[in-house]
């Protein structure tokens, strides 16, 4: 401590050990806090259409259109610590030869009102936002999910570009935690202290509709939603 | 040396100056140093760096994936080197600044501490006589004895304390010993005056045994 | 500050000092590079594309082993694509088959299309070898020093320069 240098050098060095140890502090008390994720999701109506997978594709692929119900408990995975909770649903199926295959085919981001601002939001959608949840930092009643029919964000395909017919698909919902500061956390098959498995989250096993017969409607899928999809075949 | 201008406020420079000071002095009265404790630290320290320059350089050219298990090798052999380097420094060497031996046949270990926020400097010196018996010698002094107010290192005073503490040195460089009396003069100007006062005959016999009452204290 | 220089030894030993503080640095990177089986077991933020979640100069810890799961749908993956320089941090969306084999697809959660369009030419999905590793702990904001070295240059030269300066300049 012989010169404003060092002195500058230790203060700093302090500063970042102090920072360093609240961080894993913070991080640490998500471990203290229960988390009890439930829900139940369910398919409606399930469409398979042909489709290209972009618009300048002369390749035509068998895409899965599955709308679905969900009703969901994820206010227990809100804490202090919590930045946001990426949720989404899978379909999942195991092809004949044995391969697991999923696909995302619905997702959303639900940040905790201290993360509102970091939302790619539109000016309206953004103040109508952060109004939802004025004067809080923690809204676990943003994890309480209800969607009726919902359309899928995306259509799913797989490599082969055939899915039609495809049987024992299921939906399955997900979720990831995204901290603040620490470890990023995903739903587990089996309980860890006081976090707990999902209950429930999983749909019955159903099989994909053959092919719709007259596609014309083929050609309006194209340009459908964010469906950048696959032009798939590897050589 | 000693043309080194260092601050005073600096405790680790103090310290360095002091340490280094103690080889050039006790050379020059034909001890013969060993360097084995700090080949030995600098032999562990170069291998571990080299280990760490080839993993470097084999991780540059041939990338991570094809040399992984050299690099796991290299990483434990660093670690293994450099937890020696640490055991050995602070076990082994525990802060030792010289080791030699007198042209008379003792073997010396000086080893030098200082405590944070204690301007003090505290030699502990060990001494093996030729029939292997060995004696430590404990010496403390303020920095500020063997340093100038703008910091430059002073020779004389600090070669003073070690030949004055240390025998073995003192009778290689009987200039440099102080008698304690001498010493109590310097530290006490009010006992200086005192004793001259006495020398003059112009006190009484009061003060002069009180000066010789000082002077045992 | 040159007090040392009479004595070779002193000299060896400062440089020592000196070698020992980067080349330990390295090794602890190394070290970590071989427990996540990973060339880059940490990375710095780049990009928005996975925004909210990550912003431009924080910090990923990576993991590339798969002791209990393969790498699956949701996971938040570093890949890399053949002849581009900076690894992208996006999210798997799709999976088909597993292991080596497996065929995966990787969106950002800011973006609205999928990352085809960001593989090479000819490439339609990654492949396991292609990842870097999976995100495991997050850490805000501390990488942006990085960013910072990277964007303005003459930084780089100034702290090099502070930090040379630095360790002539004192000893332990």
């Amino acid at each position: 401590m012989h010169s404003s240098f060092t002195r500058l050098q230790n203060v700093f060095g302090f500063f970042t050990t102090v920072a360093f140890v609240l961080g894993a502090f913070i991080a640490a008390t998500d471990l203290g806090s229960a988390r009890t994720p439930s829900g139940v999701i369910k398919t409606d109506n399930i469409q398979v259409v042909k489709g290209r997978p972009h618009y300048y594709s002369s390749k035509k692929e068998e895409y899965a259109i599955i709308r679905f119900s969900l009703e969901a408990d994820l206010s227990s995975l809100f804490t202090w610590n919590t930045k946001q909770l990426f949720v989404y649903v899978t379909a999942d199926w195991t092809s004949p030869g044995g391969t697991n295959n999923s696909a995302v085919i619905w997702d959303s981001i639900i940040t905790n009102p201290s993360a509102d601002h970091l939302q790619n939001l539109g000016p309206v959608a953004m103040k109508k936002l952060k109004k939802s949840a004025e004067g809080k930092s923690i809204a676990p009643e943003r994890g309480l999910l209800k969607l009726k029919n919902q359309k899928p964000k995306y259509q799913i395909t797989h490599p082969s570009g055939k899915i039609a017919e495809t049987a024992d698909v299921t939906l399955k919902l997900h979720y990831n935690v995204q901290p603040w500061v620490g470890v990023l956390t995903w739903n587990m098959d089996k309980p860890l202290g006081v976090w707990n498995a999902m209950r429930g989250g999983v749909s019955d096993l159903f099989t994909l509709p053959a092919l719709k017969s007259k596609d014309g409607k083929g050609k309006d899928t194209k340009d459908k939603s964010s469906t950048k999809s696959k032009k798939s075949k590897k050589p | 040396m000693a043309a080194e201008k260092i601050s005073l406020y600096n405790l680790a420079d103090l310290k360095n100056t002091a340490d280094d000071a103690i080889p050039n002095y006790l050379n020059s009265l034909k001890f013969k140093q060993t360097h084995f404790l700090s080949d030995v630290r600098l032999g562990l320290g170069y291998t571990a760096f080299v280990i760490c320059a080839a993993c470097f350089a084999w991780d540059y050219k041939l990338g991570f994936e094809d040399t992984k298990i050299y690099t796991a090798i290299a990483v434990a052999l660093y670690t293994l080197l450099n937890g020696a380097l640490t055991f050995w420094m602070m076990f082994v060497e525990k802060g030792v600044v010289y080791q030699g031996t007198s042209p008379s046949g003792e073997k010396i270990t000086v080893v030098s501490t200082t405590k944070k926020l204690d301007p003090t400097y505290r030699l502990s010196i060990t001494v093996t006589d030729k029939s292997a018996k060995s004696h430590i010698i404990e010496v403390a002094k303020p920095f500020a004895s063997f340093f100038d107010e703008s910091g430059y290192f002073v020779a004389v005073p600090f070669q003073e304390i070690l030949a004055t503490a240390v025998p073995v040195i003192g009778k290689l460089d009987p200039r440099r010993i102080k008698s304690e009396s001498q010493d109590m003069l310097n530290a006490n100007p009010e006992l200086l005056d005192a004793i001259l006062a006495a020398n003059n005959g112009a006190s009484t016999g009061v003060d002069a045994s009180e000066g010789g009452k000082r002077r045992k204290a | 500050m040159f007090s040392g220089l009479q004595n070779p030894r002193n000299i060896a030993a400062q440089i020592m000092n000196f070698g020992l503080v980067l080349s330990t640095a390295f090794m602890m990177w190394k070290g970590l590079s071989i427990v996540a089986d990973s060339p880059s077991p940490i990375v710095v933020v780049l990009s928005g594309s996975m925004e909210p979640a990550f912003q431009r100069g924080d910090l990923l810890l990576l993991w590339n082993r798969e002791l209990f799961t393969e790498t699956s749908v949701g996971d938040i993956v570093v890949y890399n694509v053949k002849d581009k320089e900076i690894p992208i941090v996006h999210r798997v969306v799709r999976k088909f088959g597993h292991g080596d084999k497996a065929r995966l697809l990787t969106k950002g959660d800011n973006n609205v299309a999928d990352d085809t369009e960001l593989y090479a030419r000819g490439q339609d999905y990654l492949e396991r070898s292609d990842i870097v590793g999976s995100v495991v702990a997050y850490v805000p904001f501390v990488g942006y020093v990085t960013i910072l070295l990277s964007e303005y240059p003459w930084l780089k030269t100034a702290m090099l320069g502070i930090m040379g300066l630095m360790v002539v300049l004192q000893r332990e």
